[in-house]
């Protein structure tokens, strides 16, 4: 299930040979981490390596138990998670996946960490099942989390950038809108009848062109911009 | 034609026109103390020339009486009562309440000054003109020759019979028409001295403004503090039920921490959707540190113990710093109950040297998880906002013994 990712910063955020996914917990509230724990620890390819009770614990965490994925509450006291996932991110150069966990799906805070370089964000109200699902998801990292989600913060927050500029081929740009709509590489590839080595090579262009770090920067720049339209 | 004539009968004995003259026939009763007041002191002090003739007497009383209307027009109650007077009789938007500014206190005063001066005047035709008609009217029709009386004399109108009638009725008209051109002429001036100053409106927006931002505020606690609870009780609940059989004992503990969870936040919901319900409807007024005993028995209704010392002296600093005190006790006693729950509370107020200092203290929860401290201080910025605009300052944290302190100074 592992292979590289298109990502130009694939990493040490990757699951290890075996598949387990390594994942730091980070949030104040104790009764949080310990349900997400358990929840996680009972999956036989996760495996929860620690605990931060604070955004400034994480960095000191990160870097001593490298772990593939970070679970990040947004709102916690000191450094908060947005602050946190700049840090991370501007700080490493094999950071790990990070997965924001919010309470509200409507929270500002949610689209910050998501353009700090989040690659997903959870509600902390989602089933058991779904959770493991999107930490999967995430932690493979070849498609999006709630692309509809994503897409209405984006649109909510306006179209502040400038247009992307006529680089994109006309594939990369098929590329992207099919990358927004939440489509895995695999998805993709089926999509357009082309191998999925194929689309890795688009999707990584197309991040280069666009100057995002990740897909999920990628699909936001694409809305923000109006190339992707945000109606449908 | 036709509509201007209904126009003119409207205005001259409409509906409104009637109630303006009962407004009008008000300000003459409310001159009678006054002038009886003056006739009293005329009369001690003897003045004779004038007593011989009393109609003249009348109207130099009247005119006497108007300087002690005068005095007695700031008396706070007045511009409420005329207010609320002018706004049913006259049908005028009026500024409710008394007057803040001393220039809203002068134009009550002037409002009232010249009801009375002009309501005497319709008030004393309303009483002559009727019987004086009559004695014009009503002999001539029964053959007898027309008289007029003025204060016990009576003139002998004999020569001019023919014309007796007609001058009773126009007497009559023209007293309609006075009352009519009072009661329009008052309703105008009251505009003009009785409206809400822009100052006036700005201040009560202000303040609607003000109480609708803190609503708001208890609404989005209100709206993060459950909305945080419900999330720990999900991920609890939704942990539990997948390793029940693996591991019973994390299931117990958790069932412990969701009904725990979920008691705090309905004690919380209760006591915030309180305070809402609390918030005045209307302009009633702010509490002060004069309510700060009926705000500790509905906090000590909640459940908690509240220990508190209030110094007497604290009932006489301002009135702005007594009100924002009392805020911050309530939003104080808010923030322990939402972070520590029902936990005793220490609650002193007192006057040290020209300063206010209100300080709160509660021992930090032992048992449970500790909520983290970042809600707290949020729950603190109301408090922080209101001191700093009173420039004082405020100290809020652990006390190094266990204990919650939050701390405020605000200078008289």
């Amino acid at each position: 299930m592992t292979g590289r990712a298109p990502e130009p910063d694939p990493s040490g955020g990757e699951p290890d040979q075996r598949g387990m996914v390594r994942i730091l917990i980070a949030d104040d509230e104790p009764l949080v981490r310990t349900g997400l724990r358990v929840i996680l620890d009972g999956e036989e390819d996760l495996t929860v390596v620690g605990e931060a009770a604070a955004g400034a614990e994480v960095l000191q965490l990160v870097r001593r138990l490298d772990p593939d994925l970070v679970l990040m509450d947004v709102r916690m006291p000191g450094v908060d998670g947005i602050q946190a996932t700049s840090h991370i991110l501007a700080t490493l150069a094999h950071p790990p996946r990070i997965l924001v966990v919010t309470t509200f799906e409507n929270d500002d805070y949610v689209y910050q960490a998501l353009c700090a370089g989040a690659q997903g964000f959870l509600l902390k109200r989602t089933p058991p099942e779904d959770i493991l699902a999107a930490v999967r998801l995430v932690a493979r990292g070849d498609s999006l989390l709630f692309p509809a989600a994503i897409r209405n913060l984006a649109i909510r927050h306006g179209a502040r950038r400038d247009r992307i500029a006529g680089t994109l081929t006309e594939r990369e740009a098929e590329v992207l809108r099919l990358m927004a709509t939440g489509l895995s590489n695999a998805e993709i590839a089926g999509r357009l009848y082309v191998a999925v080595e194929t689309v890795k090579t688009h999707v990584s262009n197309v991040l280069a062109k666009l100057g995002a770090r990740d897909r999920i920067q990628a699909v936001i720049i694409a809305y923000e911009s109006g190339f992707v339209a945000g109606g449908g | 034609m036709v509509s201007a004539a209904r126009r003119t009968a409207q205005w001259l004995v409409g509906h409104r026109a009637r109630l303006r003259w009962v407004y009008e026939v008000l300000g003459g009763a409310l001159l009678m103390p006054y002038f009886l007041v003056t006739l009293i002191i005329w009369e001690t002090l003897g003045v004779p020339a004038v007593s011989r003739s009393p109609l003249l007497l009348q109207f130099a009383a009247y005119l006497l009486a108007l300087p002690l209307v005068a005095a007695t027009a700031f008396v706070p109650p007045v511009r409420p009562l005329e207010a609320a007077a002018a706004h049913m009789l006259l049908g005028v938007e009026v500024a409710p309440g008394p007057g803040l500014s001393w220039s809203s206190r002068w134009r009550a005063a002037v409002w009232y000054v010249l009801h009375l001066a002009i309501g005497t005047l319709v008030a004393g035709a309303s009483l002559a003109v009727p019987p004086a008609a009559a004695l014009l009217i009503v002999p001539p029709l029964i053959g007898r020759p027309p008289r007029m009386s003025a204060n016990g004399a009576v003139i002998d109108l004999s020569g001019a019979a023919g014309w007796a009638p007609l001058i009773g009725l126009a007497l009559l008209v023209g007293l309609v028409v006075l009352a009519a051109v009072g009661g329009t002429g008052l309703a105008w001036l009251a505009g003009v001295l009785l409206r809400p100053t822009v100052r006036e409106r700005l201040a009560n927006l202000e303040q609607r403004a003000a109480q609708l931002a803190e609503r708001n505020r208890l609404a989005r606690e209100l709206h993060d503090s459950v909305g945080h609870a419900l999330s720990v009780v999900t991920i609890q609940a939704g942990a539990a039920g997948r390793v029940l059989s693996r591991d019973p004992e994390f299931a117990r503990q958790a069932l412990a921490a969701v009904e725990k969870t979920a008691r705090d936040a309905l004690t919380d919901l209760d006591h915030v959707l309180g305070l809402l319900r609390e918030e005045p409807a209307g302009t009633a007024p702010q509490p002060t540190l004069a309510d700060l005993d009926r705000l500790l028995d509905r906090t000590r209704s909640t459940g908690i113990e509240v220990d508190s010392r209030i110094a007497a002296e604290a009932a006489g600093v301002p009135a702005v710093v007594s009100r924002e005190a009392y805020r911050i006790v309530q939003e104080g006693l808010t923030n322990v109950l939402r972070h520590a729950g029902p936990v005793p509370v220490f609650l002193r107020v007192g006057l040290c040297g020209q300063r206010l200092e209100v300080e709160l203290t509660n021992p930090v929860a032992g048992a449970g998880p500790a909520r983290p401290p970042d809600r707290g201080r949020r729950g603190l910025v109301g408090v922080a906002e209101r001191v700093a605009a009173l420039h004082g300052q405020v100290t809020a944290g652990p006390d190094g013994h266990g204990h919650w302190r939050l701390a405020v100074e605000i200078p008289l």
